[in-house]
Parts: C-alpha cells; sequence; structure tokens
C-alpha cells in the first residue's frame, strides 16, 4: 500500500440531491449560503428538494477496505450508487483513478464498468432466466467475450467463492448465502480493480453473514481490491474495516479507522453507534499507551498491535506501569494497568 | 422544519366535504323539481341548445379517413395475403394433424392435462360440425394476433425508454380500455371496407392494449438490482433490454400474450357483425337471429372450447416453467401423420359431420318444453322485475306506477309523501350523527321518484361533480362536469341517461349479489371451491356468447339485456371481494381473535375495512365490464348509447357511431376515475 501513488476514488464535494431542477437548485443554494454545506442543505429541504448526500470529501487508497456506515435513509446507498454513476451525481467531482467520471460519456463510462468496476448488491441482483454460470459470465459477455473462453474464466471465480458443482443451477434454487457468493462472483468475473458491495450480507442469517464475511476477508487478502462496502451494521464495519466512514441524514460525520470511531466519537450520534461495542475487542493499546518510560518491574509482553481485552488479561496482577513494544520488540512506550480498565469502562451516562 | 398540519375537528359548525357535496346536491335537486312547472329547460335540456355535434365529428372523421384511405386499403390489401394463407394452410390441413398438433402443443406446455384438453377440446369441435368456420375464425386470430403481439410489443418498449411517451401512451390506453368495442369497427369499416380483414385489423388493435400494457408493467417490476447488475456488468442499453429486462419480465409479458389471444378471439367473434364471412361468429349470429337456439349453443360452446383451451394453454406460458418430455411431442406428431396417410381414403369431411345435430335438436326442444312448462314462472320473473324495479328506476315511480301494473295510478300527493317520509328519515339521521347518509338516503328516494332518465341536468351535473369532489377533489369534480358537458349539448344526453340507468341497476345488482357471493365464497372454502371454476368459466367465454343463454329464456329485451351484463359483469366483483377478505393479515387476524372478537366481529371490525380499498377495485372493473357489455347487449335490445354505435355500424354512420362511443367512453372514464379515487383514499387512511 504506497499512499503516494493517486487515490483509487476520490470525492470532492459531492452532492447527489432529489427533486426536479436539482442541478440548479444547488448551485443557487449554494451561492445563497456562501458555499456553506449545512445552509445550503437546510435551504434545500425547505424548497422541498431531497439532499440525499451532502457535500461528501474523501478518499479511498489503493487496496483500502473503505465501510461506510449508516442507518437506513442516511444516503449511504445513494453515496455508492454516485460512485458507481448508477446515479448521475448533482454536484462535484468523482474522480476514479485520477479520472472524474461526473459528466464523462456513456460510452466511457461503459468502458470503466467493462474493465474497472465491480458491484455487489443487497438482494443479489441476480439475473433469474441465466444459470449461475451465465450469471457469473454475463459481464464478459456483453464484451462480446467468446462463450468458452469466458466460461472458463467464470469457473475461476466460482471456485474462488466455493460454488462448484452449482454451475448450472438458476438462481431460484439456491439459498440466499449461495446466492450472494454468486454475486461476489459475477463482480469480480472481470477482474475489476475496484469492488463497491453495497449492504451485501444484510439479507442473509447470521451464521451465514459471519461466515461470508470471514470468506470475504480471505478474498480480500488475496485480491487487494480498492473497497466501497456499504453497512448498517457496527460490528460488520469494525470486524472489516480499514476505516470507516459514518453517515447522518447525507452527511458524512466521521471518518477514521476503527479504533477511532470506538474511542475518539465525534459526538453522541457516533458514540450512540459504538456504546454497545466492546471496546477491547477493536481498540489497540496504542491508543492508551504513554510516551514516558518509567516503568515497573514486570515486563508481561504487551505490544502495540495488541487489542485492549488482550493486554488486560495480561495485566490483570499488576498495578504499575509497563513497558510496550513495538512488531519490532523495541520499547515504545509504556501502559498503566489503570488505563487499559478505564478505557474498557462501559459509558452509561 | 417541520409543518404539522392542523387536522380539522369534526364539529356541529362545520360539515364534512360529504355532507357539504351531498347538500348541494339536494338543494339543487330540490330547486329543479320545485322550478319543474315555471321553467322546463331546468330539467329537459332544450333539444334547441344542442349542437350538432355529431354530424360536425362525422364531416370532420369523412373527410379524414377518405384521406388516409389509400394507405389503408394499401395494408388491407396486404394483410389479405397473410390472412389467406393461414386460410389456405388452416382449411387444408387434414384434421388429425391438426388435432394431432394442438395435442402435441398441450403435452409439451402443461402435460397430460393440457394434452388432453386440447385433444377433447378439438375433437368436440370436429364432432360439431363447425370446422371449417372454426378454421376460418382460427385463421383471423393466427394472423391478428402476431400483429398485435409486435404493435403491443414495440409500444410497451418504446414507453418503457421514453418516459415522455409513457405518460402519453398511459393516458391512451385508459382511454382504450373505455371505448367500447363497436366503436372500433365503425371507422374501420369505412377505411377498409366490407369484409374480413376488417375483423383482423380490429382485433389486432383491439388485442395490442393488453400487450403494450404488460410489457410495461413487466419491465418496471423488474428489481431494480437486476436492473443495476446489467449497467454494471458494462451491458449497453440494448444489451440491458433484451438480455436482462426483458428476460427477468417474461412472466408478467407471457400475462400479456394470454391476455391478447383472448382479446383477439373475442373480437374476431364480435366483428362477425359487420361480415358475412363464413366463420364460427357468424355462425352465432345468424342461428340467433333465426331463433335457432340449439345450433346458436352449439357454436356458442365451439368459440367456448375455443377460448378455453387457447387460455388454458397460452396460461402456462405465464405460470409454469417446467416443459414436458420432447420425445412425446415427436410421437404424438408422428402418430397423427401416419393416421392421416393410412386412412386418408376413409376420412370423413368435418362439414358434414352431424354427430352432434341430434344433441343440438334436443337441446332446442328441450328448451321449447322448459320454457312452456315453467313459462308462467319465467314470465313471472321477468315481468316483475321489469315492472317494479327496471322501469321505476328508468322513468320514476311517478310514471311506472300505473293501474294496469301496480293496480293504482301515482298521485302527486303521493310524491309529496315519498318525499316527506325521505325528508323525516335525513332528519332522523341526521340528528343521531349521520347527516351525510341521510342526505344520501333523501336524494336515492328522489332518484326513484324522478327516475334516472328524467333526471334534471342540472342535478346530475351538480352530484356528478359533489361525488368527484369528494373522491378526487376539485380537479376530478372539473373534469367530470366539462366531460358531461360535451355530452349535454352534443344531444346524446338522453341516450346517456338510458345507459346509466341500464348499466346502473347491473352494476348496483352485481355488486350486491358479488358482494354475497364474495362474502361467502371468503367464509367458506365449499362454496369458493363450486364458484371459482364458474369464475373462470365466465371470463373466459368472449362476450358475444353470453347473449345467447338469456335470449333462450327470455326473448329479447331489456331484462336479457340486463341479465346478459350481470352475467359477466358480477366476476370481478366476487373475485376482489373474496380477495380482499381472504387476505387479511395473519397478525391481524391474531391481533382481533386474541382480543376475544367473535367470527363476526373480525369480519365487521377488521376483515371488511381491510378489505374495502380491494373491494372497491372490484366495483371498479365491475363498472367497466358492465359498459363492455351493454354494447354487446344491444344486439338483444337495449335502448340508449349501445343501441346507438350499433345503429351507426349499420348505416356505416362514423359521426354517430364515434360520438356515442365516446360518450360511453366519458361515463365509463368519470366513473373509473371516482371509484379509483375513493379507493385511493380508503388505501392512504390504511396506510397502504
Amino acid at each position: 500500500m504506497t499512499d503516494a501513488t493517486t487515490p483509487a476514488i476520490a470525492c470532492r464535494n459531492l452532492w447527489q440531491v432529489f427533486g426536479p431542477g436539482a442541478e440548479k437548485a444547488l448551485t443557487d443554494a449554494l451561492s445563497r449560503s456562501g458555499n456553506d454545506a449545512d445552509q445550503a442543505a437546510t435551504d434545500l429541504r425547505e424548497h422541498g428538494f431531497i439532499p440525499a448526500v451532502q457535500d461528501a470529501n474523501f478518499e479511498v487508497k489503493e487496496g483500502e477496505l473503505f465501510v461506510i456506515m449508516g442507518l437506513s435513509g442516511s444516503g449511504k446507498s445513494t453515496l455508492i450508487r454516485c460512485i458507481s454513476q448508477l446515479l448521475p451525481g448533482t454536484g462535484g467531482e468523482i474522480h476514479v483513478d485520477g479520472e472524474n467520471v461526473i459528466g464523462a460519456s456513456k460510452k466511457a463510462l461503459t468502458e470503466l464498468r467493462r474493465k474497472k468496476l465491480g458491484m455487489v448488491f443487497q438482494h443479489f441482483g441476480l439475473f433469474p432466466h441465466m444459470t449461475v454460470a451465465e450469471n457469473v459470465a454475463y459481464p464478459l459477455r456483453v464484451q462480446g467475450i467468446g462463450k468458452k473462453e469466458r466460461l472458463a474464466r467464470a469457473q475461476e471465480v466460482i471456485s474462488l467463492v466455493g460454488l462448484e458443482g452449482r454451475e448450472d443451477s438458476f438462481p431460484r434454487q439456491l439459498s440466499g448465502g449461495q446466492r450472494q457468493r454468486v454475486g461476489i462472483a459475477r463482480s469480480l468475473a472481470v477482474n475489476p480493480d475496484i469492488w463497491f458491495l453495497d449492504e451485501p450480507f444484510s439479507a442473509l442469517d447470521p451464521l451465514i453473514r459471519r461466515q461470508l464475511q470471514d470468506e470475504f476477508l480471505r478474498i480480500q487478502a488475496t485480491l487487494k481490491k480498492s473497497i466501497v462496502f456499504i453497512t448498517h451494521d457496527i460490528q460488520e464495519a469494525l470486524k472489516l474495516a480499514d476505516r470507516i466512514a459514518i453517515m447522518r441524514d447525507g452527511k458524512i460525520v466521521q471518518i477514521g479507522t476503527p479504533t477511532d470511531i470506538v474511542l475518539r466519537p465525534v459526538d453522541d450520534y457516533v458514540r450512540e453507534f459504538s456504546k454497545d461495542v466492546a471496546k477491547g475487542q477493536h481498540a489497540k493499546v496504542a491508543s492508551v499507551m504513554r510516551d514516558d518510560s518509567e516503568c515497573g518491574p514486570d515486563d508481561p509482553g504487551l505490544t502495540t498491535a495488541m487489542t485492549l481485552d488482550a493486554a488486560l488479561a495480561h495485566c490483570m496482577e499488576l498495578y504499575e506501569p509497563v513497558p510496550v513494544r513495538d512488531e519490532n520488540g523495541a520499547v515504545v512506550g509504556t501502559v498503566h494497568p489503570s488505563d487499559l480498565a478505564a478505557a474498557l469502562q462501559v459509558d452509561d451516562e | 422544519m417541520t409543518a404539522v398540519t392542523d387536522v380539522p375537528k369534526p364539529s356541529a359548525a362545520r360539515l364534512t366535504a360529504g355532507a357539504q357535496a351531498a347538500l348541494i346536491t339536494v338543494i339543487v335537486g330540490a330547486v329543479c323539481l320545485a322550478l319543474e312547472g315555471v321553467a322546463p329547460w331546468l330539467v329537459k335540456w332544450p333539444a334547441a341548445w344542442e349542437l350538432p355535434a355529431t354530424q360536425w365529428v362525422g364531416a370532420f372523421l369523412d373527410w379524414f379517413l377518405n384521406g388516409i384511405k389509400p394507405a389503408a386499403r394499401l395494408f388491407s390489401d396486404l394483410m389479405a395475403y397473410p390472412m389467406n394463407w393461414a386460410n389456405y394452410v388452416l382449411g387444408n390441413t387434414p384434421w388429425p394433424i391438426l388435432i394431432g398438433i394442438v395435442t402435441a402443443l398441450g403435452w409439451y406446455l402443461g402435460g397430460l392435462p393440457m394434452a388432453t384438453l386440447g385433444f377433447l377440446g378439438l375433437s368436440f369441435v370436429l364432432a360439431s360440425g363447425y370446422w371449417a368456420e372454426s378454421m376460418n375464425t382460427l385463421a383471423l386470430v393466427a394472423v391478428s394476433v402476431p400483429v398485435a403481439l409486435i404493435m403491443g410489443g414495440a409500444i410497451g418498449i418504446l414507453a418503457n425508454e421514453i418516459p415522455r411517451v409513457k405518460a402519453f401512451v398511459q393516458a391512451v390506453l385508459d382511454i382504450m380500455q373505455t371505448v367500447p368495442t363497436f366503436a372500433y369497427l365503425t371507422p374501420l369499416l369505412l377505411l377498409f371496407g366490407f369484409g374480413p380483414v376488417v375483423g383482423l385489423i380490429a382485433s389486432a388493435i383491439y388485442a395490442a392494449p393488453p400487450m403494450a400494457r404488460n410489457v410495461m408493467l413487466g419491465l418496471e417490476r423488474v428489481e431494480p438490482e437486476i436492473k443495476e447488475a446489467a449497467i454494471m456488468s458494462g451491458g449497453t442499453r440494448f444489451q440491458q433490454l433484451f438480455q436482462v429486462e426483458i428476460p427477468a419480465a417474461t412472466t408478467q409479458i407471457m400475462v400479456g400474450v394470454n391476455q391478447c389471444l383472448m382479446a383477439a378471439l373475442s373480437m374476431v367473434i364480435i366483428a362477425a357483425v359487420i361480415g358475412g364471412f363464413n366463420d364460427i361468429g357468424w355462425e352465432v349470429l345468424l342461428t340467433m337471429r333465426k331463433a335457432q337456439f340449439g345450433e346458436s349453443l352449439m357454436a356458442g360452446l365451439v368459440i367456448v372450447v375455443f377460448a378455453v383451451v387457447i387460455d388454458r394453454m397460452s396460461g402456462t406460458l405465464a405460470t409454469e416453467r417446467k416443459r414436458y418430455d420432447r420425445r412425446v411431442v415427436w410421437a404424438m406428431l408422428a402418430f397423427a401423420v401416419i393416421f392421416t396417410v393410412a386412412f386418408r381414403a376413409w376420412l370423413p369431411n368435418p362439414s358434414e359431420l352431424t354427430v352432434l345435430d341430434p344433441m343440438a335438436e334436443a337441446i332446442d326442444s328441450g328448451l321449447t318444453a322448459f320454457t312452456q312448462a315453467n313459462g308462467p314462472w319465467l314470465d313471472a320473473l321477468k315481468n316483475n322485475s321489469l315492472f317494479y324495479v327496471l322501469l321505476p328506476l328508468r322513468i320514476g315511480l311517478d310514471q311506472a306506477v300505473l293501474p294496469f301494473t301496480w293496480g293504482f295510478q301515482w298521485t302527486p300527493a303521493m310524491s309529496f309523501g315519498l318525499f316527506a317520509t325521505g325528508a323525516v328519515i335525513a332528519l332522523l339521521m341526521a340528528w343521531s350523527g349521520h347527516l351525510t347518509g341521510g342526505l344520501i338516503v333523501l336524494i336515492l328516494i328522489g332518484m326513484l321518484e324522478t327516475g334516472i332518465s328524467n333526471l334534471p341536468w342540472p342535478f346530475v351535473l351538480t352530484g356528478a361533480a359533489a361525488l368527484g369532489w369528494v373522491a378526487g377533489g376539485w380537479r376530478l369534480a372539473a373534469l367530470s362536469v366539462g366531460l358531461l358537458c360535451t355530452i349535454l349539448v352534443s344531444g346524446l344526453w338522453e341516450r346517456a341517461l338510458l345507459s346509466l340507468y341500464l348499466s346502473g341497476a347491473a352494476v348496483f345488482s352485481c355488486a350486491v349479489a358479488g358482494g354475497l357471493i364474495g362474502l361467502a365464497s371468503a367464509v367458506w372454502v365449499p362454496v369458493w371451491k363450486v364458484v371459482r371454476p364458474i369464475c373462470d368459466m365466465l371470463q373466459t367465454i368472449p362476450l358475444f356468447v353470453f347473449l345467447i343463454p338469456v335470449l333462450m329464456v327470455f326473448q329479447i329485451g331489456e331484462f336479457s339485456a340486463f341479465l346478459a351484463i350481470c352475467a359477466y359483469a358480477i366476476v370481478p366483483m366476487i373475485r376482489y371481494t373474496r380477495h380482499g377478505l381472504v387476505n387479511t393479515p395473519d397478525e391481524m387476524m391474531e391481533a382481533a381473535i386474541s382480543s376475544g372478537a367473535t367470527e363476526w366481529q373480525i369480519m365487521r371490525d377488521v376483515r371488511a375495512p381491510y378489505a374495502a380499498p380491494t373491494i372497491l377495485l372490484g366495483l371498479n372493473q365491475t363498472i367497466l365490464y358492465a359498459f363492455a357489455m351493454l354494447v354487446i347487449a344491444a344486439l338483444i335490445g337495449t335502448t340508449g348509447l349501445g343501441q346507438s354505435i350499433y345503429l351507426a355500424l349499420g348505416q356505416a354512420d362514423v359521426g354517430l357511431g364515434i360520438s356515442a362511443g365516446a360518450a360511453m367512453a366519458i361515463l365509463a372514464l368519470i366513473a373509473d376515475r371516482m371509484v379509483q379515487g375513493f379507493a385511493e383514499e380508503r388505501r392512504k387512511a390504511l396506510g397502504l
């Protein structure tokens, strides 16, 4: 992962407003409010428009798993549809591999989708009249790739998602989990650089969901796609994400690593989400580490990447600061066991 | 900024919208009646004020149709080729091969039951001796259906692709649904001349809308995520449409194919009215005119058999995905060919088959015996219905009550007494908090006294406006009044009221009877088991065939027409009532049961209110069906617009035909919008 290259996706001041004549209304509202996004959004609402995405700004780095989380109606689905250009976008810019796709020609978009984008849908979006293999091979078929070649490639991705033997089944003959595997396979058929997943596991049972999440992480570990992943489930977000963007009423309220979201929520809305989360499983020792070198005689062997839960288990009997090492074994700071306990305290006010 | 609108609280000082509307209607009606002596123009629109709109329409259409006549004639000449081929092929294929093909097709689509249906159905046609006529009819269908499918499909796809076109197409389809079938025929007659091609074109035009509608609906209903998946796969619009959206919409499109086939068959048979073409519809008409009811029924049964076979077979296209073994198909076809070759010399000419002739004669004599034996009873039924129900509705108690029928003469004092009773009922109801209901009772009593065909025009306009306003606001009220005014000034008013009376009486009877049957079907499963196949049957039978049995028993006249309309229009009322009542969500039922409600209380307080919007939609369908049948029923004796349309057809009077057709469409359209408005309001109130 090199930060020096251009980001895979970059959104700048992205707006999606619904209503007749939205484009002009947005320009007017922005000029009236002096480019203040919040004011402009209020203004738009008062005039009967729906600002579903307001002034979104973020970047997804190459190979990064970027999760957008929010409750239903928070605009997260709209946002991913803007980026994938299923919706046109009312204002702002979306750069995919450095090129602005807003206002791009139909032909250019089709080409982009054929080569670089893949998308997985909440309710799978499988074609009911095609078999598993035909579904998976469809993105290759539209490019005019021959039957033999495209079915061979389909076979590869079908094995990748563990559906060997079901190639000739129809979607209606599959379980929910299997259907989503087909959806995932289809989205990977053209080996895209950028992978959109719109609540891919929300329609599934908890057990199947966990299983698919693990498999998804396994696939991502080998493929290293740049991913935009939508979910309404904080646990899922924390489990999968490199970084999380939290949305509320069309606005991105916080972007940060899972630890940031859990330990440093920017407002009550975000805090409310992380309240139910067992912090110890997500926050790392690094987040409570101090720089001073004074420590007690004991060394339980803490590292920066350890979770708080694991760290606390190591110093149950200790009352003095202990040293913390980085991955190379060098001491980089200390942690006081009472800080660990304090960080794990559940806020109940 | 959340704006909370105040909900107006009902209070004694403020009348509800319904009460206001009813009150205004009552006042206008009272004023009209009171001033009848002074200003007769308030009741009857003077002939001097009528515009010769019918002639204008006629003149314009004559000019227009003559303009495009060469193109039309060219088209009809072109259509004559495929029709002649189809005729030749169907007419000259030996009958065992055709039966074999239909049986094999039945097997392929639906297995043994469907194959049996196809085999028995066509065998009956063969035995009836109407084989040649049937093949002529089938040839018309075989050519008109592909034309309708292509036209309808293209229109549906176009409307789906271009949003602007969609609204327009939707509006045109809505109007076409309300314009009666015969009204299409007159201008077509002028354009294409007499002959089978007119029937072909009429049926293609008539059958295209259901296809267009279902294609639009199907494409619209494809899951958004499937459409998005096609886009994200990088398909061009063309690829998205033809590789993903249309195949994904197949089920709905097949429903369209089924409806298209049935509409084409129905219209081909109706079109026999204009052409002495040797087909099965013509056979029915001919035998009916000669009062050979046995033969007429036999020919009618042949039509029904065709309708059932075509409907059930094309229905499996939409409902069943499974297809059956092709080897059996080939075996059946091979057997048919071998049979034909082997017995070629001994195959009887199907037209000379008389196997079922004794049956026709038996029916004829049986019928005669039946009507003779039950004559007094049947006559009593007919006359009582006519004199004590239909006639008072039509011309009012003040004219219908005569010593000759009722045994006494109606006097103005009686009118006064009736109105006084109505007023007392209204006051009592208002006093107990049902002001609107009381006013409506008063209005109905007034209408009964006056008779629908004698209603003062200001009263009708006000009533329509009031209903429109309550159902759909000012816009619907204005639309209703505006459209009714065009009928008023064009001189078709009286005929429109007559049509309104007959269809109104039929709709009312259907609503009551159909509602009760639907209720019984919802409560007792055995009832539904009996009613359901009857409903299926009634909906499959082409309109025309309804006329035969009523005619057999009750002869020509208004009562027969009334019965035919009821028989056809009652089905949706039954179906929707049952469907609405049966589909109460389980949770609601369980909540009611655990609250300790009895069966009856659940029905009254939970199921019926929940079903109300659905039942209203059923009523809406019933109204449209009644109008559709009204025109066909003109063949056996109705007055009003239906008769005008039929007469216009006979005289090739395009102006009258189109104007009367338009007037009919206007009535249907207004009724449709109003009932839809009420249904929509109920749905909103229930949060559906």
